[in-house]
Protein backbone atom coordinates (compact mmCIF):
# COMPACT_ATOMS: atom_id res chain seq x y z
CA UNK A 1 0.00 0.00 0.00
CA UNK A 2 1.78 3.47 -0.65
CA UNK A 3 2.44 5.45 2.23
CA UNK A 4 1.18 8.96 1.81
CA UNK A 5 2.55 11.45 3.97
CA UNK A 6 -0.19 13.70 5.08
CA UNK A 7 -0.58 17.30 4.05
CA UNK A 8 1.48 20.10 5.84
CA UNK A 9 0.19 22.55 8.04
CA UNK A 10 1.03 25.79 7.00
CA UNK A 11 0.74 29.33 8.71
CA UNK A 12 -0.18 31.65 5.96
CA UNK A 13 -1.37 34.96 7.11
CA UNK A 14 -1.36 37.07 10.82
CA UNK A 15 -2.30 40.14 12.06
CA UNK A 16 -1.26 41.55 15.00
CA UNK A 17 -2.48 44.80 17.19
CA UNK A 18 -0.15 45.76 20.86
CA UNK A 19 0.53 48.94 22.36
CA UNK A 20 4.33 49.46 20.51
CA UNK A 21 2.23 48.87 16.97
CA UNK A 22 -0.19 48.26 15.26
CA UNK A 23 0.07 45.97 12.26
CA UNK A 24 3.03 43.24 11.25
CA UNK A 25 5.18 45.93 9.76
CA UNK A 26 5.32 48.07 12.62
CA UNK A 27 5.04 45.74 15.72
CA UNK A 28 8.74 43.80 13.89
CA UNK A 29 10.31 46.96 13.36
CA UNK A 30 9.75 48.07 17.31
CA UNK A 31 10.37 44.34 18.32
CA UNK A 32 13.49 44.52 16.76
CA UNK A 33 13.76 47.88 18.41
CA UNK A 34 13.20 46.87 21.65
CA UNK A 35 10.89 49.24 21.74
CA UNK A 36 8.11 49.61 24.98
CA UNK A 37 5.01 51.46 25.96
CA UNK A 38 4.88 50.87 29.54
CA UNK A 39 3.29 53.36 31.71
CA UNK A 40 0.50 54.01 33.94
CA UNK A 41 -2.91 52.33 32.94
CA UNK A 42 -5.34 54.76 31.80
CA UNK A 43 -8.16 53.16 29.96
CA UNK A 44 -11.44 53.83 32.01
CA UNK A 45 -12.67 51.68 34.66
CA UNK A 46 -9.01 49.66 34.84
CA UNK A 47 -7.18 51.93 37.18
CA UNK A 48 -7.82 50.44 40.87
CA UNK A 49 -10.31 52.83 42.64
CA UNK A 50 -8.67 52.52 46.25
CA UNK A 51 -6.70 55.84 47.53
CA UNK A 52 -4.29 53.38 49.36
CA UNK A 53 -3.27 52.14 46.24
CA UNK A 54 -0.36 53.03 43.93
CA UNK A 55 -1.37 53.35 40.56
CA UNK A 56 -0.83 50.02 38.11
CA UNK A 57 1.65 50.24 35.33
CA UNK A 58 1.23 48.14 32.19
CA UNK A 59 0.86 49.16 28.44
CA UNK A 60 -1.86 50.12 26.29
CA UNK A 61 -3.22 50.56 22.72
CA UNK A 62 -3.47 53.99 21.59
CA UNK A 63 -5.17 55.37 18.51
CA UNK A 64 -6.26 52.14 17.10
CA UNK A 65 -7.14 52.16 13.26
CA UNK A 66 -10.07 50.14 12.68
CA UNK A 67 -10.62 49.10 9.27
CA UNK A 68 -13.31 51.08 6.84
CA UNK A 69 -14.87 47.74 6.35
CA UNK A 70 -16.63 47.76 9.37
CA UNK A 71 -19.94 49.60 10.19
CA UNK A 72 -19.40 53.03 12.29
CA UNK A 73 -23.30 51.56 13.83
CA UNK A 74 -21.73 48.21 14.63
CA UNK A 75 -17.93 49.90 15.74
CA UNK A 76 -20.72 51.95 18.54
CA UNK A 77 -21.83 48.67 20.12
CA UNK A 78 -18.19 46.55 19.74
CA UNK A 79 -16.28 45.87 22.91
CA UNK A 80 -12.39 47.36 23.17
CA UNK A 81 -11.79 43.75 22.75
CA UNK A 82 -14.36 43.28 19.94
CA UNK A 83 -12.41 46.32 18.18
CA UNK A 84 -9.19 45.42 18.23
CA UNK A 85 -10.08 41.93 17.14
CA UNK A 86 -12.05 42.96 14.08
CA UNK A 87 -8.80 44.79 13.60
CA UNK A 88 -6.34 42.57 14.10
CA UNK A 89 -8.76 39.75 11.78
CA UNK A 90 -8.89 42.00 8.80
CA UNK A 91 -4.93 42.15 8.50
CA UNK A 92 -4.82 38.84 8.58
CA UNK A 93 -8.01 37.94 6.62
CA UNK A 94 -5.90 40.25 3.94
CA UNK A 95 -2.51 38.46 4.48
CA UNK A 96 -3.85 35.21 3.37
CA UNK A 97 -5.91 36.01 0.82
CA UNK A 98 -8.78 34.38 2.66
CA UNK A 99 -11.09 36.36 0.01
CA UNK A 100 -10.21 33.20 -2.63
CA UNK A 101 -11.58 30.81 -0.17
CA UNK A 102 -14.91 28.71 -0.28
CA UNK A 103 -16.37 31.05 3.21
CA UNK A 104 -18.13 27.26 3.84
CA UNK A 105 -14.56 25.39 4.45
CA UNK A 106 -13.21 28.31 7.15
CA UNK A 107 -13.55 28.21 11.01
CA UNK A 108 -12.47 30.57 13.72
CA UNK A 109 -11.59 29.88 16.97
CA UNK A 110 -11.02 32.87 19.66
CA UNK A 111 -9.12 32.04 22.21
CA UNK A 112 -10.15 33.51 25.73
CA UNK A 113 -12.96 33.72 28.02
CA UNK A 114 -14.65 36.40 29.61
CA UNK A 115 -12.16 38.97 28.13
CA UNK A 116 -14.22 42.22 27.80
CA UNK A 117 -14.70 42.49 31.66
CA UNK A 118 -14.23 46.09 31.38
CA UNK A 119 -16.86 47.25 29.32
CA UNK A 120 -19.23 45.18 31.21
CA UNK A 121 -17.80 47.20 34.69
CA UNK A 122 -18.51 50.30 33.25
CA UNK A 123 -22.45 49.50 32.03
CA UNK A 124 -22.81 47.62 35.09
CA UNK A 125 -21.51 50.61 37.37
CA UNK A 126 -23.29 53.71 35.18
CA UNK A 127 -26.48 51.79 35.37
CA UNK A 128 -26.60 50.26 38.97
CA UNK A 129 -29.22 52.83 40.15
CA UNK A 130 -31.32 52.57 37.20
CA UNK A 131 -31.12 49.50 36.02
CA UNK A 132 -34.13 49.61 33.55
CA UNK A 133 -32.35 52.19 31.14
CA UNK A 134 -30.01 49.12 30.53
CA UNK A 135 -28.81 49.27 26.97
CA UNK A 136 -30.83 46.09 25.27
CA UNK A 137 -27.52 45.19 23.53
CA UNK A 138 -25.96 44.43 26.70
CA UNK A 139 -28.44 41.19 26.50
CA UNK A 140 -26.27 40.07 24.02
CA UNK A 141 -23.01 42.03 23.94
CA UNK A 142 -22.19 40.24 27.26
CA UNK A 143 -21.37 36.74 25.36
CA UNK A 144 -17.64 36.61 23.95
CA UNK A 145 -19.54 34.26 21.19
CA UNK A 146 -21.15 38.38 20.38
CA UNK A 147 -17.94 38.85 19.03
CA UNK A 148 -17.30 36.13 16.79
CA UNK A 149 -20.88 37.04 15.40
CA UNK A 150 -19.47 39.98 14.52
CA UNK A 151 -16.37 38.69 12.83
CA UNK A 152 -18.13 36.04 10.90
CA UNK A 153 -21.20 39.37 9.35
CA UNK A 154 -17.87 41.20 8.27
CA UNK A 155 -15.44 37.97 7.35
CA UNK A 156 -17.19 35.43 5.42
CA UNK A 157 -16.58 32.46 7.98
CA UNK A 158 -19.46 30.03 7.69
CA UNK A 159 -17.70 26.50 8.80
CA UNK A 160 -17.84 27.35 12.38
CA UNK A 161 -16.70 29.72 14.80
CA UNK A 162 -16.37 29.57 18.74
CA UNK A 163 -14.51 30.44 21.47
CA UNK A 164 -11.48 28.63 23.53
CA UNK A 165 -10.78 29.02 27.26
CA UNK A 166 -7.66 28.06 28.58
CA UNK A 167 -6.63 31.49 30.71
CA UNK A 168 -3.02 32.36 29.96
CA UNK A 169 -2.99 29.73 27.48
CA UNK A 170 -6.36 30.99 25.59
CA UNK A 171 -4.22 32.27 22.22
CA UNK A 172 -1.98 29.38 21.95
CA UNK A 173 -4.78 26.83 22.55
CA UNK A 174 -6.75 28.59 19.75
CA UNK A 175 -3.47 27.65 17.68
CA UNK A 176 -3.40 24.08 18.61
CA UNK A 177 -7.30 23.58 18.34
CA UNK A 178 -7.32 25.57 14.78
CA UNK A 179 -4.21 23.16 13.37
CA UNK A 180 -6.08 19.92 14.79
CA UNK A 181 -9.71 21.30 12.80
CA UNK A 182 -7.18 21.39 9.83
CA UNK A 183 -5.40 18.51 10.34
CA UNK A 184 -8.50 16.42 10.91
CA UNK A 185 -9.89 17.76 7.31
CA UNK A 186 -13.38 19.55 9.31
CA UNK A 187 -12.22 22.76 7.49
CA UNK A 188 -9.34 23.79 4.62
CA UNK A 189 -8.53 26.75 6.76
CA UNK A 190 -8.49 27.71 10.17
CA UNK A 191 -8.15 31.06 11.85
CA UNK A 192 -7.25 31.64 15.56
CA UNK A 193 -7.06 34.32 17.51
CA UNK A 194 -6.01 35.50 20.97
CA UNK A 195 -8.62 38.46 21.57
CA UNK A 196 -7.50 41.30 23.58
CA UNK A 197 -8.10 40.59 27.40
CA UNK A 198 -10.14 43.72 28.58
CA UNK A 199 -9.25 44.08 32.35
CA UNK A 200 -11.04 45.51 34.50
CA UNK A 201 -10.44 47.59 37.87
CA UNK A 202 -11.64 43.80 39.54
CA UNK A 203 -9.40 41.67 37.77
CA UNK A 204 -6.77 43.78 38.62
CA UNK A 205 -7.31 43.77 41.96
CA UNK A 206 -8.14 40.22 42.12
CA UNK A 207 -4.70 39.10 40.34
CA UNK A 208 -2.74 41.49 42.53
CA UNK A 209 -3.68 40.37 45.48
CA UNK A 210 -3.57 37.12 44.61
CA UNK A 211 0.28 38.07 43.88
CA UNK A 212 0.18 37.48 40.31
CA UNK A 213 0.41 41.07 39.06
CA UNK A 214 3.58 42.28 39.54
CA UNK A 215 3.53 44.79 42.20
CA UNK A 216 4.29 48.41 42.76
CA UNK A 217 7.85 48.76 43.01
CA UNK A 218 8.40 50.25 39.75
CA UNK A 219 5.73 52.59 39.16
CA UNK A 220 7.28 55.20 39.04
CA UNK A 221 9.82 53.65 36.43
CA UNK A 222 7.29 52.18 34.33
CA UNK A 223 9.48 50.85 31.78
CA UNK A 224 11.68 49.12 34.63
CA UNK A 225 8.53 46.98 35.46
CA UNK A 226 7.92 44.16 32.95
CA UNK A 227 11.15 41.87 33.66
CA UNK A 228 10.56 38.40 33.09
CA UNK A 229 13.26 35.65 33.77
CA UNK A 230 15.58 38.84 35.78
CA UNK A 231 16.16 38.14 39.75
CA UNK A 232 14.07 41.57 40.53
CA UNK A 233 10.70 40.57 38.72
CA UNK A 234 8.00 39.91 41.13
CA UNK A 235 4.45 39.39 38.69
CA UNK A 236 3.88 39.81 35.25
CA UNK A 237 2.75 43.40 33.78
CA UNK A 238 -0.25 43.70 31.74
CA UNK A 239 -0.24 44.84 28.32
CA UNK A 240 -2.88 45.08 25.86
CA UNK A 241 -2.59 43.05 22.81
CA UNK A 242 -3.96 40.64 20.46
CA UNK A 243 -2.88 38.29 17.65
CA UNK A 244 -4.43 36.66 14.70
CA UNK A 245 -2.77 33.64 13.25
CA UNK A 246 -4.08 32.04 9.46
CA UNK A 247 -3.61 28.21 9.75
CA UNK A 248 -4.36 25.76 6.78
CA UNK A 249 -3.16 22.71 4.76
CA UNK A 250 -0.31 23.11 2.48
CA UNK A 251 -2.14 21.87 -0.43
CA UNK A 252 -4.57 24.36 -0.29
CA UNK A 253 -2.17 27.61 0.67
CA UNK A 254 -1.23 27.63 -3.46
CA UNK A 255 -3.73 30.83 -4.13
CA UNK A 256 -2.25 33.76 -5.85
CA UNK A 257 -0.13 36.05 -3.02
CA UNK A 258 0.54 33.55 -0.54
CA UNK A 259 3.54 33.42 1.18
CA UNK A 260 3.33 30.64 4.02
CA UNK A 261 5.35 31.84 7.03
CA UNK A 262 6.09 28.36 8.61
CA UNK A 263 4.84 24.73 9.10
CA UNK A 264 3.30 24.08 12.24
CA UNK A 265 4.83 20.65 12.97
CA UNK A 266 3.74 19.69 16.40
CA UNK A 267 1.62 20.61 19.41
CA UNK A 268 0.34 19.52 22.99
CA UNK A 269 -1.64 20.07 25.48
CA UNK A 270 -1.92 18.57 28.83
CA UNK A 271 -3.66 19.36 32.61
CA UNK A 272 -2.02 19.04 35.69
CA UNK A 273 -4.42 18.16 37.53
CA UNK A 274 -4.31 21.18 40.40
CA UNK A 275 -7.10 23.75 40.05
CA UNK A 276 -4.32 26.78 41.47
CA UNK A 277 -2.90 28.96 39.77
CA UNK A 278 0.81 27.32 40.60
CA UNK A 279 2.97 26.07 37.37
CA UNK A 280 4.11 22.33 37.25
CA UNK A 281 8.08 21.16 35.70
CA UNK A 282 6.41 17.34 35.45
CA UNK A 283 3.33 19.26 33.05
CA UNK A 284 5.51 21.75 31.20
CA UNK A 285 8.05 19.03 30.47
CA UNK A 286 5.45 16.65 29.39
CA UNK A 287 4.05 19.20 26.42
CA UNK A 288 7.21 19.96 25.12
CA UNK A 289 8.49 16.43 24.93
CA UNK A 290 5.28 15.59 23.34
CA UNK A 291 5.23 18.50 20.82
CA UNK A 292 8.39 17.72 20.02
CA UNK A 293 7.99 14.34 19.77
CA UNK A 294 4.66 14.88 17.09
CA UNK A 295 7.28 17.48 15.12
CA UNK A 296 9.52 14.16 14.90
CA UNK A 297 12.09 16.81 15.69
CA UNK A 298 15.43 16.13 18.63
CA UNK A 299 15.24 18.76 21.43
CA UNK A 300 18.66 19.96 19.85
CA UNK A 301 16.91 20.50 16.66
CA UNK A 302 15.16 23.67 18.79
CA UNK A 303 17.05 26.87 17.56
CA UNK A 304 14.45 28.98 19.64
CA UNK A 305 12.28 29.06 22.19
CA UNK A 306 9.91 32.09 22.59
CA UNK A 307 8.73 31.06 26.31
CA UNK A 308 5.88 32.02 28.58
CA UNK A 309 7.96 33.84 30.99
CA UNK A 310 5.22 36.01 32.50
CA UNK A 311 7.75 37.24 34.87
CA UNK A 312 6.23 35.35 37.71
CA UNK A 313 8.41 33.69 40.45
CA UNK A 314 7.78 30.32 40.50
CA UNK A 315 6.49 30.08 37.06
CA UNK A 316 9.28 31.46 35.18
CA UNK A 317 11.82 29.44 37.76
CA UNK A 318 9.50 26.31 36.72
CA UNK A 319 9.38 27.09 32.95
CA UNK A 320 13.66 27.31 32.85
CA UNK A 321 13.84 23.93 34.72
CA UNK A 322 11.46 22.70 32.09
CA UNK A 323 13.64 23.91 29.24
CA UNK A 324 16.51 22.21 30.63
CA UNK A 325 15.47 19.13 31.58
CA UNK A 326 14.07 18.43 28.18
CA UNK A 327 17.27 19.88 26.11
CA UNK A 328 16.81 22.99 24.87
CA UNK A 329 19.35 24.72 26.38
CA UNK A 330 21.31 25.67 23.75
CA UNK A 331 18.35 27.02 21.75
CA UNK A 332 18.24 31.13 21.74
CA UNK A 333 15.36 32.64 23.97
CA UNK A 334 13.79 35.93 24.39
CA UNK A 335 10.79 37.30 25.98
CA UNK A 336 8.22 39.05 24.56
CA UNK A 337 6.61 39.65 27.63
CA UNK A 338 9.49 42.40 28.60
CA UNK A 339 8.30 44.37 25.27
CA UNK A 340 4.39 44.17 25.41
CA UNK A 341 3.20 42.90 28.68
CA UNK A 342 1.75 39.97 29.10
CA UNK A 343 -1.71 39.86 27.00
CA UNK A 344 -3.27 36.70 29.09
CA UNK A 345 -5.69 35.53 27.06
CA UNK A 346 -4.23 36.90 23.73
CA UNK A 347 -0.25 35.92 24.74
CA UNK A 348 -0.17 32.71 23.13
CA UNK A 349 -1.59 33.64 19.54
CA UNK A 350 0.93 36.96 19.65
CA UNK A 351 3.67 34.98 20.45
CA UNK A 352 2.95 32.76 17.61
CA UNK A 353 3.23 35.87 15.45
CA UNK A 354 6.35 37.25 17.15
CA UNK A 355 7.79 33.87 16.54
CA UNK A 356 6.75 33.52 12.74
CA UNK A 357 7.66 37.18 12.13
CA UNK A 358 11.17 37.04 13.82
CA UNK A 359 11.50 33.47 11.64
CA UNK A 360 10.84 35.33 8.24
CA UNK A 361 13.64 38.39 9.01
CA UNK A 362 15.94 36.21 10.49
CA UNK A 363 16.51 38.46 13.60
CA UNK A 364 15.48 37.72 16.72
CA UNK A 365 14.64 41.06 18.93
CA UNK A 366 15.89 41.72 22.41
CA UNK A 367 14.62 41.39 25.65
CA UNK A 368 14.06 44.15 28.24
CA UNK A 369 15.15 44.61 31.60
CA UNK A 370 16.93 41.08 31.89
CA UNK A 371 19.90 42.66 33.89
CA UNK A 372 20.64 39.82 36.20
CA UNK A 373 18.87 36.46 34.45
CA UNK A 374 17.76 33.82 36.93
CA UNK A 375 19.98 31.21 34.63
CA UNK A 376 23.05 32.86 32.78
CA UNK A 377 24.04 30.07 31.08
CA UNK A 378 20.80 29.76 28.93
CA UNK A 379 21.28 31.59 25.36
CA UNK A 380 19.38 34.39 25.81
CA UNK A 381 18.87 37.78 23.61
CA UNK A 382 19.40 40.14 25.97
CA UNK A 383 20.27 44.23 25.13
CA UNK A 384 20.20 44.06 21.34
CA UNK A 385 18.63 41.62 18.82
CA UNK A 386 20.56 39.34 17.25
CA UNK A 387 20.73 38.04 13.59
CA UNK A 388 19.94 34.03 13.45
CA UNK A 389 17.46 32.69 10.86
CA UNK A 390 15.40 30.38 12.76
CA UNK A 391 15.11 26.76 11.41
CA UNK A 392 12.96 25.62 14.48
CA UNK A 393 11.08 27.46 17.17
CA UNK A 394 9.01 26.26 20.12
CA UNK A 395 6.80 28.30 21.82
CA UNK A 396 5.08 27.22 25.45
CA UNK A 397 2.00 28.65 27.31
CA UNK A 398 0.46 27.81 30.71
CA UNK A 399 -2.36 28.99 32.56
CA UNK A 400 -4.14 29.07 36.12
CA UNK A 401 -5.73 26.17 36.77
CA UNK A 402 -2.91 23.60 35.25
CA UNK A 403 -3.26 24.43 31.59
CA UNK A 404 0.11 23.40 29.54
CA UNK A 405 0.32 23.77 26.11
CA UNK A 406 3.58 23.67 23.34
CA UNK A 407 3.58 24.34 19.74
CA UNK A 408 6.48 23.40 17.52
CA UNK A 409 7.14 25.34 14.37
CA UNK A 410 9.37 25.00 11.30
CA UNK A 411 10.84 27.61 8.72
CA UNK A 412 9.08 26.76 5.20
CA UNK B 1 -40.80 68.60 40.24
CA UNK B 2 -41.63 67.32 36.48
CA UNK B 3 -39.86 69.54 33.72
CA UNK B 4 -42.91 70.16 30.77
CA UNK B 5 -40.76 68.65 27.80
CA UNK B 6 -43.09 69.54 24.34
CA UNK B 7 -44.03 66.99 22.13
CA UNK B 8 -41.66 68.28 19.04
CA UNK B 9 -38.67 67.90 21.73
CA UNK B 10 -39.54 64.65 22.12
CA UNK B 11 -39.44 64.19 18.50
CA UNK B 12 -35.92 65.60 18.46
CA UNK B 13 -34.76 63.42 20.84
CA UNK B 14 -35.84 60.14 19.20
CA UNK B 15 -34.70 61.15 16.18
CA UNK B 16 -30.93 62.58 17.87
CA UNK B 17 -30.86 58.80 19.23
CA UNK B 18 -32.26 57.53 15.94
CA UNK B 19 -28.56 58.86 14.31
CA UNK B 20 -26.42 57.86 17.59
CA UNK B 21 -27.37 54.22 16.92
CA UNK B 22 -27.63 54.50 13.12
CA UNK B 23 -24.78 56.97 12.21
CA UNK B 24 -25.32 56.54 8.13
CA UNK B 25 -28.84 58.80 8.87
CA UNK B 26 -27.06 61.76 9.44
CA UNK B 27 -28.26 64.65 7.63
CA UNK B 28 -31.28 62.48 6.73
CA UNK B 29 -34.79 64.84 6.88
CA UNK B 30 -36.25 63.28 9.72
CA UNK B 31 -40.47 63.17 8.92
CA UNK B 32 -43.56 62.26 11.37
CA UNK B 33 -44.22 58.88 9.13
CA UNK B 34 -40.33 57.55 8.81
CA UNK B 35 -40.46 53.76 10.39
CA UNK B 36 -37.53 52.69 11.56
CA UNK B 37 -37.37 49.73 10.05
CA UNK B 38 -37.65 51.38 6.92
CA UNK B 39 -34.61 53.76 7.95
CA UNK B 40 -32.54 50.63 8.29
CA UNK B 41 -32.69 49.97 11.74
CA UNK B 42 -32.78 46.10 12.88
CA UNK B 43 -35.03 44.70 15.60
CA UNK B 44 -31.80 45.28 18.12
CA UNK B 45 -31.16 48.96 16.71
CA UNK B 46 -34.66 49.65 17.36
CA UNK B 47 -34.26 48.13 21.17
CA UNK B 48 -31.42 50.56 21.44
CA UNK B 49 -33.36 54.04 20.68
CA UNK B 50 -36.25 53.01 22.55
CA UNK B 51 -34.38 52.48 25.71
CA UNK B 52 -31.92 55.78 24.74
CA UNK B 53 -35.19 58.05 24.24
CA UNK B 54 -36.73 56.50 27.16
CA UNK B 55 -34.05 57.22 29.67
CA UNK B 56 -33.38 60.76 28.27
CA UNK B 57 -36.98 61.56 29.47
CA UNK B 58 -36.68 59.22 32.62
CA UNK B 59 -39.60 57.45 31.34
CA UNK B 60 -39.79 53.68 33.37
CA UNK B 61 -43.08 51.89 31.22
CA UNK B 62 -43.10 48.90 30.14
CA UNK B 63 -42.14 48.42 26.56
CA UNK B 64 -46.05 46.81 25.52
CA UNK B 65 -47.33 49.99 25.67
CA UNK B 66 -45.24 51.19 22.83
CA UNK B 67 -45.78 48.72 20.10
CA UNK B 68 -49.09 50.21 19.37
CA UNK B 69 -46.42 53.29 17.83
CA UNK B 70 -46.04 52.48 13.87
CA UNK B 71 -43.86 55.49 12.95
CA UNK B 72 -41.43 57.72 14.64
CA UNK B 73 -44.43 60.40 14.86
CA UNK B 74 -46.49 58.67 16.75
CA UNK B 75 -44.28 57.58 18.65
CA UNK B 76 -43.06 61.07 19.83
CA UNK B 77 -47.54 61.61 20.36
CA UNK B 78 -47.48 58.49 22.82
CA UNK B 79 -44.05 58.85 24.43
CA UNK B 80 -45.47 62.53 25.17
CA UNK B 81 -48.70 61.43 26.20
CA UNK B 82 -46.91 59.38 29.13
CA UNK B 83 -44.86 61.47 29.70
CA UNK B 84 -47.24 64.29 30.87
CA UNK B 85 -49.59 61.49 32.84
CA UNK B 86 -46.59 60.11 34.98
Amino acid sequence: MKNISPPKILITGVGITTAIGQGKINFLAAILAGKDAFARLNRPGRQIADANNVPLVGCEIDNLVIPDRIATRDIRTASWSAQVGVTSLDEAWRDAHLDDVDPSRIGLIVGGSNFQQRELVLIQEKYADRAYFLPPSYGMAFLDSDFCGLCTQYFPVTGFAHTVGGASASGQLAVIEASEAVASGRVDVCIAMGALMDLSHWECRGLQAMGAMGSNRYADRPSLASRPFDRDRDGFIFGESCGVVVIEKGDTADRAGVVPYAEVLGWATRMDGNRKPNPSQVGELSVILASLARAGLSPQAIDYINPHGSGSIAGDNTELSAIREAGLSSAYINTTKSLIGHGLTAAGAVEVVTTVLQMRAGVLHPSRNLDNPIDSTLNWVRGESVTHQIEYAIALSMGFGGINTALCLGRN
Amino acid sequence: MKTEITRDRIFNIIVQHTCEVIPELEGHSFVETDRLADLGANSMDRAEIVMMTLESLSLKIPLIELVSAKNIGKFADLLHEKHQST
